[in-house]
């Protein structure tokens, strides 16, 4: 998207629990699937622009938010998204990602939480999680302040300020412009000057002349 | 009557066919020997440069000029003395007044002609020196100039060159008091020869500032509604105060303008940024601005009143700070 965004925009505050491997029963063997929750600071919900994180041997991941409203509920945004080609191999496994809002399933807004279902089935790998995870809000776009700004201060003519007992704006504005563009004549003129060399003397500065001090 | 002429000159020698034509020759060769065509063409080309209100009135002044030119010229040639006594001598203030009468006929806004008038004036106020040549003519602007300066001594005396300021300011309506601040930043001492730039922007700046007082004067007739007497500080401030904002953003960075070689082959760029400024500026002034810097000044702003005089000085300030002090 527009590059302007990126700049202005800060990563939510967000806490990170420590990920929660999944198993069956009792058995102790890793199971491959790993609950990460991200959450906000309370009361505050957020409209995510963007996820990104760097992989570190996930080979796929699951998104699900929790939305504000009633009801507040669970929604899938990501299924099974895959960062790694093939589980078993290095291929996408240290990876930068980065899942858009335009990538989910649904509008991630009103957010109060992110829960990453990660999911590695190879047994090569044995542990798997995701790090520096951030989540990027989303922002209206500002109009651009530089021109518009007075431009269009110039289009509220109709807004009357009161002008009981002041004199006509529209006549005490078109002497002071044409004061203005007497005096831009003026320095205009300044420009193109030439100096009179008062403080020039002929020589003074001769190297000649220096050398016989 | 004139037709009553031919006819009658055109029938008293039946024998002649060449009557008429002779007459006619006659006069042609009059008028040619006169130079009246010249006369009338250099009149009526000045008049169309000037375009003044009063075209017989003009005339009648630009007919007088010559002739002034053509009596004491010719008794002045010989008298190489009368220069040399006394700071002014006579001669130096009828080139004066001549001058300045070159340089009344256009207006400023005229650009071209204002600097044919500069171009004229300043040949003559030249030619007022120790080695003036005698078969001097002032009509020459096209590119005598440099040739005069060249020949007489580098310009114009410094003293003359305050003096026609000091005119041109006090004929522009400009009390003494207001222009003063002003020729300190322009005058030259009177050792000083004044080349043809340095003339030409100081008339020129005059010129401008005279118009300038002149639209501060009615400036302040409209902010004061005259029936109620002089006008409320707050609003006199408050409006010179925009007029000062719209010229510092139009002067604005120019600090940050940086000359380097970078920017140097950003012509456009540069170009731009100016326009930016410019518009930026002149919005500060427009009449919505103006309305609500006028009713806040009114509510919040300092008491007391601001007579015309004031005001003047005010608005003066703001243009004479901007004058490039000479030297």
């Amino acid at each position: 998207m527009s590059s302007s965004s990126s700049d202005v925009l800060l990563p939510v505050d967000s806490s990170i629990k420590p990920p929660v491997f999944l198993h069956l029963g009792d058995t102790e063997p890793l199971s491959g699937v790993c609950v990460l929750d991200v959450t906000l600071p309370f009361g505050k919900t957020v409209n995510v622009e963007e996820i990104s994180f760097k992989n570190h041997y996930t080979a796929s991941v699951s998104m699900r938010l929790l939305r504000t409203g009633p009801p507040s509920q669970w929604v899938t945004a990501v299924r099974d998204l895959p960062l790694m080609e093939n589980p078993h191999t290095e291929g996408g496994s240290q990876d930068y990602c980065c899942i858009h809002r335009t990538q989910m399933q649904v509008d991630p807004d009103h957010v109060i939480s992110v829960r990453l279902i990660l999911k590695q089935p190879s047994s090569t790998w044995r542990s798997f999680s995701l790090d520096d995870i951030r989540i990027l809000p989303h922002k209206q776009q500002d109009p651009e302040k530089e021109v518009s700004d007075w431009l269009s201060d110039l289009t509220l003519a109709d807004q009357h300020t009161d002008l009981e007992g002041l004199p006509p704006p529209q006549s005490v504005s078109s002497s002071l412009q044409q004061m203005f563009a007497l005096t831009e004549v003026m320095m205009q003129s300044n420009e193109t000057t030439a100096s009179i060399g008062r403080f020039h003397v002929d020589g003074c500065y001769d190297i000649n002349l220096l050398s016989l001090l | 009557m004139a037709d009553k002429e031919k006819r009658r000159s055109g029938a008293a020698p039946p024998g002649m066919p060449d009557g008429k034509a002779t007459k006619s020759d006659c006069d042609r060769e009059f008028l040619s020997q006169a130079g009246v065509g010249e006369l009338l063409r250099g009149a009526i080309l000045k008049m169309v440069e000037a375009r003044s209100d009063d075209p017989i009135g003009f005339l009648a002044d630009h007919f007088c000029n010559l002739a002034s030119v053509t009596e004491p010229g010719t008794a002045g040639c010989g008298d190489a003395d009368q220069m040399n006594n006394g700071p002014q001598s006579a001669q130096e203030q009828q080139h004066l007044n001549r001058a300045l009468w070159h340089l009344r006929l256009a207006h400023h806004s005229q650009r071209s002609a204002f600097s044919n008038n500069v171009c004229v004036a300043y040949d003559l106020l030249n030619s007022t020196g120790p080695r003036r040549r005698a078969a001097e003519v002032p009509e020459c602007p096209e590119g005598s100039c440099n040739d005069s300066q060249t020949e007489v001594g580098g310009g114009v005396r410094g003293g003359l060159y305050t003096q026609t300021l000091q005119c041109l300011c006090s004929e522009g309506g400009v009390p003494a008091s207001t222009s003063a601040p002003l020729l300190r930043r322009l005058h030259c001492q009177d050792h000083e020869a004044v080349p043809y730039d340095v003339f030409r922007h100081g008339v020129l700046t005059c010129a401008v500032f005279s118009d300038y007082i002149r639209q501060a004067q009615r400036l302040y007739a409209e902010v004061c509604c005259p029936d109620e007497g002089p006008a409320s500080r707050a609003l006199g401030m408050a409006v010179l105060g925009t007029l000062r904002e719209a010229l510092e953003t139009s002067q604005g960075s120019e600090a940050n303008c940086c000359v380097n070689a970078n920017t140097k082959s950003n012509s456009c760029l540069e170009a731009n940024v100016k326009a930016k400024r410019y518009l930026e500026a002149s919005a500060k002034i427009s009449p919505y601005k103006l309305g609500q810097a006028m009713a806040t000044a009114q509510t919040r702003g300092p008491g007391g009143d601001m007579d015309a005089k004031e005001f003047e000085n005010a608005a003066a300030e703001l243009f004479i700070t901007r004058v490039k002090v000479l030297s």
